[in-house]
């Protein structure tokens, strides 16, 4: 999963972005609202981690663009304006959720799994598909009951695969989910994934989709 | 003395709209009764003289012998005549004793009072009487007629009084009854249209009060929102650091993350520090002495190890000796503030001149840098408190430097202006201190 963290302050993006990185997302980490605002135009993140008093442009601003925009990936808003109206004003301008500063990290992670659940149509914690089932909150994964240990990497790839069987997603949008914009990208990388998660889970569960990309079936 | 009282009684009544409810209408009172009374009074009195003038005109139309039959039955004379014998040859009504004084007398008989008017006529002695009651009842009603104006004008002029008291104080209690109805902190300026003369600058006074309160407690507002933020910021960092610290998983990540968290204690150590200056100088007493600023000035630039660090040239262009009355403490840390300001925005190995002369009466104190400057829509701001230019978001500082400046400056009376160096092309930073 791709995170598009929006973050002004130094001392708590450099931390942040490692601590999500280790969680297994793909974190993009951009300082000002315009920056913001054209990471948020020309790529593709399943979801945003928002500051709102920001340098050049108020993350409100970046926020209600978005939502003219018709863009739909959820949006957490992360800040230290604490005051009722304000906190109401930053949902109602398209926010899905809205935590203090100083926060909890738990929480706040406990809070991204939520936005990624819904936004991917479900409500159930635990993903099940096939005789198999990863827990997002602990990162466990289960083939027919038994554990199985899967990597941060291999992990980035299966979670959006197993989140929507079915759906069909391209190696560029694995890719997307696996790195971030500073990461260097081996050309076969997802190929190499998808080799040792089918090693792992079993030759079915992920399909090669010829020309198009993976799917894991929905039947 | 009697004023005092006055005053006191005037007092005892707080309210206005009482005090001349209460005032005006006893003075009315007051004037109708004893307006009422002195009618009251004349009216008596001149019915006893028409009484008596009556009396005598009847006895004067009796003839001996001839007794008036028609007397009108309301005066209810009573009428007796006697012989100079002492025989009694005529009798109306109550026998009274016989008097041998002429004239008008006021005698008793039976238990009751008499008016008595006693004349001689033809050799008889004549004696008119009138009961003293009858007569005052009589009396009382005519002059109970007299006042009759005044005892109906009293009611309405009352309610005059009270009409034009409620109407003139009216515009007071709207005001009042606007000012009961606000929110705490509804600091809008009151209406003043339509408010009489008396008190439209009193309520001008009162809104000008509310305005500045208004300012304030936006400032106030302001400032709360701001350090919240600005507090909260640091933490949230010190926590993240402290998780990274917990979390991770080499050798080597656990020493970025030290440093990380040791950096982190530093800035949240840094703002306290500042915040606490700040406060101190915001609240600080006028202990001033006299203070070398010259010496001073020196020693601080001395201080400035960072100009070093970044190969500046940081250089004193004169320095006029400078004795003002203020408190050394605070303004070396103004001079530090100051002095740190540029150097931290200059480029590496670009130059700082500092130079403090006087200008006629007042000190200058000019500090000039080779840095970015200060976009003139930006100079009023950045001495706001945690104000950071958009530019130099970077920076990190505590972002009240400038503020803690302006306090300085600000408890020592002196006035700061800023400019483009015209030398150097970075910012221009003069403050003005008057002479001792």
């Amino acid at each position: 999963m791709r995170i598009l963290l929006v973050e002004d302050d130094q001392m708590i993006g450099e931390p942040l972005l490692d601590l999500l990185r280790a969680e297994g997302y793909a974190v993009d980490w951009v300082r000002d609202g315009v920056l913001a605002d054209s990471a948020l135009q020309t790529q593709n993140y399943d979801l945003a981690l928002l500051d709102l008093g920001l340098p050049k442009r108020d993350g409100l601003s970046v926020l209600r663009a978005l939502r003219a925009r018709k863009q739909r990936l959820p949006v957490l808003i992360a800040t230290a304006r604490d005051a009722l109206p304000q906190r109401i004003e930053g949902l109602d301008a398209g926010a899905d959720d809205y935590v203090l500063k100083p926060f909890e990290l738990d929480e706040l992670l406990a809070r991204i799994r939520a936005l990624l659940r819904r936004a991917s149509g479900r409500a159930e914690p635990v993903y099940e598909h096939l005789g198999v089932s990863i827990n997002p909150a602990t990162h466990e994964a289960m083939v027919d009951g038994r554990p199985v240990s899967l990597s941060a990497r291999e992990w980035a790839v299966l979670e959006p695969l197993l989140a929507r069987p079915g759906l069909v997603l391209s190696r560029q949008q694995l890719e997307e989910k696996l790195y971030g914009w500073k990461d260097e990208i081996s050309s076969n990388a997802v190929e190499v994934y998808v080799h040792g998660l089918r090693k792992k889970l079993g030759a079915e569960l992920i399909q090669n989709v010829r020309g198009l990309g993976y799917r894991v079936p929905k039947q | 003395m009697m004023l005092k009282q006055m005053k006191q009684w005037f007092q005892a009544v707080p309210s206005l709209r009482r005090r001349l409810m209460l005032f005006l209408l006893a003075a009315v009172s007051l004037a109708a009764l004893a307006q009422g009374l002195s009618s009251y009074r004349t009216a008596l009195q001149e019915a006893d003289e028409i009484f008596d003038y009556q009396m005598q005109q009847t006895a004067m139309a009796m003839t001996s012998g001839s007794y008036p039959q028609g007397l009108p039955q309301e005066l209810e004379l009573v009428i007796q005549a006697w012989t100079p014998e002492g025989l009694q040859v005529f009798r109306s009504g109550v026998q009274l004793p016989q008097r041998a004084v002429l004239g008008f007398t006021n005698v008793e008989a039976e238990g009751r009072h008499y008016r008595v008017l006693s004349v001689q006529r033809g050799g008889q002695v004549l004696q008119l009487a009138q009961d003293l009651t009858v007569r005052q009842r009589l009396a009382g009603r005519l002059a109970l007629r007299t006042i009759m104006p005044i005892a109906i004008m009293l009611p309405v002029l009352m309610l005059v009084v009270g009409w034009v008291v409620s109407r003139s104080l009216a515009p007071v209690e709207r005001v009042r009854r606007q000012l009961a109805a606000r929110a705490a902190d509804d600091l809008a300026p009151v209406q003043e249209t339509g408010l009489p003369v008396e008190i439209r600058p009193m309520v001008g006074e009162l809104n000008s009060l509310l305005g500045r309160v208004q300012r304030s407690y936006q400032a106030q507002q302001h400032f709360v929102a701001d350090a919240a933020h600005e507090l909260r910021s640091p933490l949230t960092a010190l926590k993240l650091q402290v998780q990274a610290l917990q979390r991770a998983g080499d050798e080597e990540g656990r020493t970025l993350a030290q440093t990380r968290l040791a950096a982190g204690i530093e800035r949240a150590g840094h703002l306290v520090e500042q915040l606490l200056l700040l406060a101190r100088q915001e609240a600080a007493g006028d202990e001033l002495q006299p203070v070398a600023l010259d010496a001073l000035l020196r020693q601080v630039m001395g201080e400035q190890a960072a100009a070093q660090a970044k190969q500046i040239d940081l250089g004193l262009l004169g320095a006029d000796a400078g004795n003002i009355r203020g408190n050394a403490d605070a303004l070396a840390l103004l001079l530090r503030n100051v002095l740190g300001n540029s150097i931290k925005y200059t480029p590496a190995g670009g130059k700082v001149d500092v130079g403090l002369l006087y200008e006629g009466s007042t000190l200058r104190l000019r500090v000039e840098d080779s840095g970015p400057g200060i976009a003139p829509a930006e100079r009023e701001r950045v001495f706001d408190r945690f104000y950071r230019s958009p530019e130099t978001q970077g920076a990190g500082g505590s972002g009240l430097g400038l503020a803690i400046v302006r306090a300085v400056a600000e408890r020592h009376g002196a006035r700061i202006h800023l400019g483009r160096s015209a030398a150097l092309g970075g910012l221009q930073f003069d403050l003005y201190f008057s002479k001792v």
